[in-house]
């Protein structure tokens, strides 16, 4: 625009209104990089920036590979995402799983599935005793709601398995 | 007081959003603007009340609005630099009988739209008749016609 701004519509009039096209002109630009920053928002929301998308959906495993877990990075104050943890153990036991950090200040776990066979509180977080099956696997699918603000770090650990750590960001 | 920051940080965050979108984005409905004017609405509501609908919540939401907008025109009224930076100021646009073409295109506006606003103001039919044309604060474009010679 400066390229042009000797051009006589740049130019300040005075009648029939007075104008300020200095700042007129200052208008018109915030218009164009503020469509542009609208653009770039929608964009990343739909690589999924604010939740549900591929920079938010991770899906991380211990060092061993004896925990996984599947959840979203980025979550919206409010709303529910998915969150399961898979473990590997010996066939038909009882596999130990402890949730620790910061997990249950900033979300509220409305649903477990299937129910743990016990669940008590420990120090700052909450373990869990889960059933494996034949091949020694457990799924446990959790809901999560995001009820915080911010930065929540978190670790996932199972007696006998590299701990998995899962940062997640709550958006207002 | 969550309340209050909701409703403080969904004003500002329209405020923005509307100054981002021009003054003419809203200014003439049509139909379809109407509706996404409706949507803009519902969307909003979600984040101003939270998941509380109480009457208690909803007073204060309205309270903190109404107390923002008051509060702004009277700075508005007692300081030109914060009135041109919230409401911005008229520019000319059609100039004796002559279309500013730099100015109209950063409006994003068309002749078109000029000569719709002459035709349903001032009955002109050309834009030889036009002595101004005004795109006012609001968004409307107003026109004055050549006086008879």
């Amino acid at each position: 625009m400066n390229d042009e701004s000797g051009h006589t519509d740049y130019h300040s009039r005075d009648y029939p209104v007075r104008e300020d096209m200095a700042h007129q002109v200052k208008v018109w630009q915030f218009e164009r990089w503020g469509w542009y920053f609208l653009a770039l928002v929608v964009l990343l929301a739909l690589l999924g920036l604010f939740s549900r998308g591929p920079l938010s959906t991770r899906d991380v495993q211990g060092d061993d590979g004896k925990v996984r877990v599947q959840y979203e990075r980025f979550h919206r104050h409010g709303s529910t995402n998915p969150m399961q943890i898979s473990l590997s153990g010996a066939p038909n036991a009882t596999v130990e799983l402890e949730l620790t950090g910061a997990l249950l200040d900033g979300f509220n776990i409305e649903t477990v599935q299937p129910q743990p066979l016990r669940a008590i509180s420990a120090g700052h977080g909450m373990r869990m005793w889960v059933q494996t099956d034949a091949q020694g696997q457990a799924n446990l699918y959790l809901t999560l709601r995001g009820d915080g603000l911010g930065l929540f770090r978190s670790r996932v650990a199972s007696p006998g398995a590299m701990p998995v750590n899962i940062d997640q960001f709550i958006f207002p | 007081m969550d309340s209050v920051l909701r409703a403080a940080a969904i004003y500002l965050a329209l405020m923005v959003l509307f100054k981002i979108a021009g003054r003419r984005s809203l200014a003439e409905l049509t139909t379809f603007d109407f509706v996404l004017l409706m949507i803009i609405g519902e969307a909003t509501q979600q984040a101003l009340l939270g998941d509380d609908f109480s009457l208690t919540n909803s007073m204060l939401v309205i309270v903190t609005l109404i107390v923002i907008d008051v509060g702004l025109s009277l700075l508005k009224q007692r300081s030109q630099w914060v009135s041109q930076l919230i409401d911005g100021g008229p520019t000319i646009i059609v100039e004796n009988g002559k279309i500013l073409h730099k100015r109209l295109r950063h409006a994003r506006l068309i002749e078109a739209d000029v000569m719709e606003a002459a035709r349903s103001s001032q009955g002109i039919e050309t834009l030889e008749q036009i002595k101004f044309a005004i795109l006012e604060r609001n968004g409307k474009i107003s026109v004055i016609a050549q006086e008879p010679s």
